[in-house]
């Protein structure tokens, strides 16, 4: 017995030893050390994935204001169809960005000023009327970013025609201010986003390496948190559960994403979902090639089903495709889907739910990380 | 090294002339050895203290608020359900179990003090399951075992003021119980690490320790599985030898120095609080008596006693009757401490995935469990239903806590039948889907999702509707 206990104070005296003689441990080439580097993980989300993410999104919105600036100067239909068509395609590429929710856009709540639907009409007509209408108010959620333009260029009045009376009819007092509200929202998006993007660039960028820690206020938690959250509450839940009431309530075609353009939601829901798979992959924005991630830590950790010895990432991907394959099989307008074969969107949630589970349970259970945003006081 | 000689005397003179006839003439001489009470006094001192700091810290990290009066709902342990939530008032509670704590260290109306420390802190611990770590069980047993103990009969207030006699000596069994529950703590928890998934593939050492690869210096061993093969083993068998190499006075030191760090190197890893603190200082029950008569001698330098505080005379005695009761609820006390961590064995299925038996077992650190539970609520008489929403229930940490541990989850599955009831449900049926994952292993359903758990009883019996792994 007391040589057992030798045995195990010896053990425990060489390994505090051998701790203290390793200060340069951290440069050692070692590949299973790289792969579970938490910051190299993370330089290379920022650098490779979030930063050229956000600064493609920065290219598409600024040409988007020059189109709402075009269409302001002379509302005519080619404008409209100019603007509609650059609406969408800075819609599309929000798509790649909504998901990082941690870090600046979280600590603004980037997405109440981009994409919160459905949107209000009542609510944007009254805010027209407004000049003064506040758009930090949680209650103009649903009268700004994309799903107001949404409404404002394609729902406002049933034909182009008709909706390009509505900004440039010389009789109709309000015209003026349609266009002053256009420009209103798309200041603001475009001021919440600058400021998210330039916090990344200047400062934020550096915190989100060097605190790589999986407590609740290190990057790695939060960076997980926050896609977690985006993946189960605004993909999951927001393009397909809640419209199709999957999971509760009634179902409801008016709740789908982009609505008033109608044929764009499968889009906008397939980007979105490929972003996360990327982004979980550490596919380069850049080169388009892997590079350290969610997966490569993962497999770097050696998660994987301790009886089967599949690995989690492979688990993971597996599922991704499945839901991938799901939303390729639904047809462009989801909420034709929801009125005529709402079945298909809830196999879909199913699906979806199923990658939601690992996500939450078995990957961070994994890593060690705990989910923290069914707190819905944000305290 | 002076320390190290300090420590490691032992002293022998605690069995006086008169109580060796005793040991030779009576039939049970065990309970007729007599000690030096030093070790329990500087316990008493070092225990209310740590109790008292406990508290405050609880408090400062705003825990009371969050963990007592923010929840809607709280989850009773079985047996126990007249213990209600207090609201604002636990903050009394908590006031009260400081006090206590005080009153305790100093040794100021001891008995009434210990008792009111026992019931404030279980009683606290009892509100809600959510909160339980099996460090407040031992902390709540101690305070239990504490009632019973003559602490207070030296260097105390109570001495001092002549409430009770001040006695330098006591019997030795009144130390030895201390020292035994604490031996039972580390035995237990030794032998319940072994077990195939602790020593066979180091979990769940092996998802925490990577986890934590960048603390510095240590940090990149945390990459290697060896480190927690290593770490696992000498975890295991550091528990179970523990206890023995404290209590001989040849290996104490070492042992000593083993315990330290130990709850060091678990306290910088894992965040457990104050509890490798309390083992730290607990573990100091087994040192001789000369030792603690040198800490109280160090107190009353300090604090500028009177000499006479130290002298060492009285011996403790208790009535005949007074200290066979003692000796036989120890008796009762030491059999359930003994028997209830194996009640696991009645249980059919996985321990560790089926929790039947898992609580006040000194289980620590053993598993690694996450969990998904989602509700849904059915009306008997039609097609309505709805899937519940459990932050509008419970908390996050209630949320994390009940989707892994199938007891939490049927009281849930109640609490949720009852409200629904009340909002529009006829005879609410209440289903639940789950998901946990135990220790790195992908996830399964926990709980039998055709199961109406609106029907099912709490009981000890066992819970036929857990799908057994």
């Amino acid at each position: 017995m007391k040589s057992l206990f030798k045995i195990a104070i010896i053990t425990l005296v060489t390994l505090i030893t051998s701790f203290c003689k390793n200060p340069t441990s951290d440069t050692e080439p070692n590949g299973d050390n790289q792969a579970s580097n938490r910051k190299l993980m993370l330089t290379h989300l920022a650098d490779e994935i979030v930063i050229p993410s956000y600064a493609k999104f920065k290219t598409k919105l600024d040409s988007f204001n020059i189109q709402i600036n075009t269409f302001a100067d002379s509302p005519n239909e080619s404008n409209l169809i100019a603007l509609r068509n650059s609406w969408i395609h800075t819609y599309n590429e929000w798509q790649k960005v909504e998901l990082f929710d941690f870090g600046p856009a979280n600590s603004i709540s980037l997405r109440r000023f981009i994409n919160i639907y459905p949107a209000n009409p009542t609510t944007i007509r009254e805010n027209i009327l407004n000049k003064d209408a506040n758009l930090e108010f949680s209650s103009n959620e649903t009268a700004q970013g994309f799903p107001a333009f949404d409404y404002l260029i394609n729902g406002y009045a049933n034909t182009d025609a008709e909706i390009v009376t509505l900004y440039a009819s010389n009789s109709d007092t309000i015209a003026p201010k349609r266009i002053a509200y256009l420009k209103k929202i798309a200041a603001q998006m475009t001021n919440k986003f600058n400021q998210t993007y330039t916090t990344w660039t200047s400062s934020y960028r550096n915190n989100f390496i060097s605190n790589s820690s999986i407590s609740i206020d290190g990057s790695t938690s939060q960076m997980i948190n926050g896609f977690i959250l985006n993946y189960e509450r605004y993909i999951r839940s927001g393009k397909i559960g809640i419209p199709s009431a999957a999971l509760m309530g009634t179902k409801n075609p008016l709740l789908v994403e982009a609505f008033y353009k109608k044929d764009i939601s499968k889009k906008l829901a397939l980007t979105a979902h490929q972003a996360s798979v990327d982004f979980f992959n550490g596919k380069s924005v850049k080169t388009g090639i892997e590079g350290f991630s969610i997966k490569s830590y993962l497999n770097g950790i050696d998660a994987k089903d301790s009886k089967t010895g599949k690995l989690l990432t492979e688990t993971l991907n597996e599922q991704f495709n499945i839901v991938n394959s799901k939303l390729n099989g639904l047809s462009d307008n989801f909420s034709d889907i929801v009125t005529n074969d709402n079945q298909k969107l809830i196999d879909t949630h199913d699906q979806f739910q199923v990658a939601v589970r690992m996500l939450k349970v078995d990957m961070t259970s994994a890593m060690s990380i705990i989910i923290n945003y069914a707190d819905g006081d944000g305290d | 090294m002076s320390i190290l000689l300090l420590l490691n005397t032992d002293n022998r003179h605690s069995t006086t002339e008169n109580s060796l006839l005793k040991l030779i003439f009576s039939n049970n001489s065990y309970f007729h050895k007599l000690s030096s009470i030093t070790p329990l006094v500087v316990f008493r001192i070092a225990f209310g203290i740590m109790l008292f700091l406990s508290t405050v810290r609880f408090w400062a990290n705003g825990w009371i608020e969050s963990l007592y009066i923010k929840p809607k709902y709280f989850f009773n342990f079985y047996g126990f359900e007249f213990v209600k939530p207090l609201g604002n008032y636990t903050y009394m509670l908590f006031v009260i179990c400081a006090i206590s704590a005080i009153l305790v260290s100093i040794g100021y109306y001891y008995r009434i003090a210990i008792i009111s420390l026992f019931l404030s802190f279980t009683y606290i611990e009892l509100i809600d399951k959510t909160t339980y770590l099996n460090h407040y069980y031992f902390v709540s047993m101690v305070c239990l075992l504490m009632i019973f103990l003559p602490a207070n009969a030296y260097f105390s207030l109570d001495s001092y003021f002549k409430k009770v006699k001040k006695c330098f000596t006591i019997p030795s069994w009144y130390l030895d119980a201390l020292k035994f529950l604490v031996c039972i703590l580390y035995f237990y928890a030794g032998i319940a690490k072994i077990n195939e998934d602790w020593l066979l593939h180091a979990l769940p050492l092996k998802i925490w320790l990577p986890a934590r690869n960048d603390m510095p210096i240590i940090g990149f061993l945390f990459n290697y599985q060896e480190t927690a093969f290593a770490f696992s083993w000498i975890g295991c068998i550091y528990d179970i030898l523990i206890p023995f190499l404290l209590w001989n006075r040849f290996t104490r030191i070492y042992a000593y120095f083993a315990v330290i760090i130990f709850h060091a190197l678990t306290s910088m890893l894992f965040p457990i609080g104050m509890f490798p603190y309390i083992m730290i200082v607990t573990a100091l029950v087994f040192f001789s008596s000369d030792f603690h008569f040198k800490i109280l001698q160090i107190i009353a330098r300090v604090f500028n006693f009177k000499t006479e505080i130290l002298s060492k005379d009285g011996i403790f005695v208790g009535s005949f009757v007074k200290e066979k009761a003692i000796q036989y609820f120890l008796l009762l006390f030491f059999t359930f401490q003994l028997l209830v961590p194996f009640r696991y064995l009645l249980y059919p299925g996985k321990l560790f995935w089926t929790e039947e038996g898992f609580r006040f077992s000194w289980r620590v650190m053993l598993i690694e469990k996450a969990g998904y539970a989602q509700f849904t609520i059915k009306d008997s008489k039609t097609e309505k239903r709805i899937v519940v929403d459990n932050s509008e229930f419970l908390t996050p940490f209630q949320e994390k806590m009940m989707s892994t541990q199938p007891d939490m989850i049927l009281q849930y599955a109640h609490i949720l039948r009852d409200y629904y009831s009340k909002n529009g449900f006829t005879e609410p049926k209440v289903f639940v889907d789950s998901y946990v994952a135990l220790n790195g292993e992908t996830g399964k359903p926990l709980i039998d999702p055709k199961v109406d758990l609106a029907k099912e009883q709490e009981s000890f019996k066992h819970k036929k509707w857990i799908l057994l792994y």
